[in-house]
């Protein structure tokens, strides 16, 4: 495209200015190949031998190049922000612990009495009680990080489905502030309540 | 006192069939793990090679319409979600819940919690690919909801409710 | 001659160059610019041609005569000064000057046909919208659009794409005919409702952007087709609106969208794919 210009460029550039260079002469001796070629035979001769093909056999061909494709990267090559800091991933990976966790202590709640473990609320403040304060505050941001994140976020959510907050610098914006304040708020929690 | 969990019988009864439960447990445990994996490494739903049906100038299928898998349950859906913000602003606000917002509170997040792996099920396990291991997933999280379901009624009953529970282990 | 000169006052203007290189600017500043071209450019000495400005290239390849062979990213390093501006200059000097067997689909170069469209950088954009970074010396990285199918090169296979656009039939239809039978006219205001749709070119940067569309092609449609299918929910000429609707009105074809709003963040032509579904479902949330 770029040397097909360049090409007609010079051209008129001779024509007008009647002054011949180098890269011009090069390119007249394409141009007079092209014309000659053309002039000579109306018929393409071409150095490769081809073979008639069915369209079912031109399909079955298609068919087996297409098991053959691999799949171009995504998730390895995508923009981090967008895959790995994204709201929504994070909303389903803190939503499925968090639900994960209240499914697995309902279970053993109800189990409980049989094995005889004791979780009722207050063995598990108890043992909250025992614990050194490091690992009470850690703990305890463990578990008000992501519920911070996944409130904050939901009501996000919830305002994307009403349809606020579409603008891409808003939402690049509020993905940033959620990772601040679900932190902070995760902190707050954590170690102020 | 009232809770049908500390009657022996029922409690045999709940916890009759060792392997069901087992099953439960395992899967409800396994899908925050899944849902990690995916956005880890591509180990989960690896490609398959690639097939085109009927030809290139044939539309992709279109399903027939089922609402109560497609609007009215994400309308649903997200009436949950949006009743979940009071339910949980409340007690923050007043320092308590009282029994009968405590068990809705519960009944909530259950509800929230099942349609959450419910689409997660749907993501990662797509029918067109695993028709089986989807429906497995899809009795095992009704199975594990009916159970937690149970548990979290024999907690309100029993207990001192959610919001008492979480506040008590967080004070201690 | 009237244009050159408004181009060459500009280019002043902007880049407050020296007076010497006046001319150079006014002429080819692509591909040839550099080439001795008689008495125009002879007050150009030679000791002012700018220090070469290299930037790596790493490109994947893959080519569907070696099946066997894994994909791998080859580097080229070219001089941004005799470069156009754009990825896809760059694309094409390097095919054109380094590497003949480098396969690329590009046809406007201008942004309105969406063949260009790949993963440069981490984003999907149109390699002939998107700017080369001169004001760094990192690498570039060029990949075809995520998670497709590759025929060669950049090239993806889109033809589950086009199927699923056929899918949702965009095309305008209608039983009644116009009351002037002429055309089918709309109000001002319902035809402002297209803007933001309908200059949707198809380049599939949004649907390959978006992991939900990564996990379930086969059957959730993705932002562009859907962002399509709302241009014709919208249009108020069209009568089949409570059909569209019926036809994504199951759990995979829409409601897969979980508002990741990738699309909307790499839309080339600035649309906005998630406001249009996030408007689908809010039009469809009672029905």
């Amino acid at each position: 495209m770029i040397a097909q210009r360049a090409g007609t460029t010079a051209l008129r550039r001779v024509v007008t200015a009647g002054k011949p260079n180098a890269f011009f002469n090069t390119n007249i001796a394409k141009l007079g190949l092209a014309s000659s070629s053309l002039s000579s035979t109306t018929q393409q001769t071409r150095p490769v031998a081809t073979q008639h093909l069915t369209p079912s056999e031109a399909q079955s061909i298609l068919a087996k190049q297409r098991l053959q494709r691999p799949v171009s990267p995504h998730l390895d090559i995508y923009d981090k922000q967008q895959t790995w800091f994204g709201g929504s991933a994070w909303q389903r990976i803190t939503g499925a612990s968090f639900s994960g966790a209240l499914y697995v202590f309902a279970t053993a709640y109800l189990v409980a009495p049989l094995a005889g473990w004791h979780l009722e609320s207050a063995s598990l403040a108890a043992a909250m009680a025992g614990l050194p304060v490091a690992a009470k505050g850690g703990l305890k941001f463990l578990l008000a990080w992501p519920f911070v994140f996944h409130a904050t976020n939901g009501v996000r959510h919830l305002l994307f489905d009403i349809g606020v907050g579409f603008k891409r610098r808003t939402i690049v914006q509020t993905g940033w502030y959620l990772w601040g304040a679900s932190i902070v708020g995760g902190l707050y929690l954590a170690f102020f309540l | 006192m009232a809770s049908i969990a500390r009657s022996a019988l029922l409690r045999q009864v709940a916890t009759a069939g060792p392997v069901p439960r087992q099953v439960i447990a395992s899967s409800s445990r396994a899908l925050p793990v899944a849902t990690f994996h995916t956005s880890a490494r591509r180990n989960l739903l690896p490609p398959l090679p690639q097939k085109v049906e009927g030809t290139v100038n044939d539309p992709a299928p279109v399903p027939e319409p089922s609402p109560s898998h497609g609007s009215y349950h994400w309308t649903f859906d997200r009436l949950v979600a949006a009743s979940l913000i009071p339910l949980t602003v409340t007690p923050f606000a007043a320092g308590s819940l009282n029994p009968t917002l405590d068990a809705l509170l519960c009944a909530t997040i259950l509800i929230h919690s099942h349609t959450g792996f419910q689409s997660i099920i749907i993501d990662y396990v797509p029918t067109w690919r695993m028709p089986r291991v989807r429906k497995l997933f899809n009795w095992g999280l009704k199975a594990a909801t009916a159970v937690v379901g149970l548990a979290l009624y024999e907690f309100e009953t029993t207990d001192v409710g959610l919001v008492e529970t979480v506040k008590r282990v967080w004070t201690a | 001659m009237a244009a050159l000169r408004s181009t060459s006052t500009r280019a002043l203007l902007a880049s407050a160059r020296p007076s010497s290189l006046r001319i150079a600017a006014a002429g080819p500043i692509r591909g040839f610019a550099q080439l001795a071209d008689g008495a125009q450019q002879s007050n150009v000495a030679a000791g002012d041609q700018p220090a070469a400005k290299l930037k790596t290239f790493q490109i994947y390849r893959w080519n569907p005569d070696q099946p066997t062979e894994k994909p791998r990213m080859q580097s080229y390093t070219l001089d941004l000064n005799k470069t156009g501006p754009m990825v896809l200059d760059a694309l094409i000097r390097i095919k054109n000057e380094l590497d003949p067997t480098l396969t690329f689909r590009r046809s406007c170069r201008e942004g309105i046909c969406g063949s260009c469209a790949m993963n440069i950088n981490g984003t999907n954009t149109l390699a002939c919208l998107c700017r080369i970074p001169n004001e760094d010396s990192s690498e570039m990285k060029i990949y075809p659009l995520p998670h497709t199918y590759v025929v060669k090169d950049l090239v993806p296979d889109l033809t589950q794409f086009y199927k699923q656009y056929k899918s949702i039939k965009p095309y305008l239809q209608r039983d009644t005919p116009s009351p002037d039978g002429k055309e089918y006219r709309q109000t001002k205001e319902d035809r402002k409702k297209l803007d933001g749709l309908y200059e949707c070119i198809l380049c599939a940067c949004c649907s390959t952007s978006c992991p939900s569309y990564w996990w379930n092609s086969e059957e959730y449609l993705g932002p562009a087709i859907l962002l399509q299918s709302y241009r014709w929910i919208v249009d108020s000429r069209d009568e089949r609106t409570a059909q569209r609707k019926d036809a994504l009105n199951n759990s995979m074809s829409l409601y897969r969208c979980h508002t990741i709003l990738n699309c909307t963040r790499t839309c080339p032509k600035g649309l906005n794919p998630g406001l249009a579904i996030a408007k689908i479902k809010k039009e469809m949330a009672f029905s």
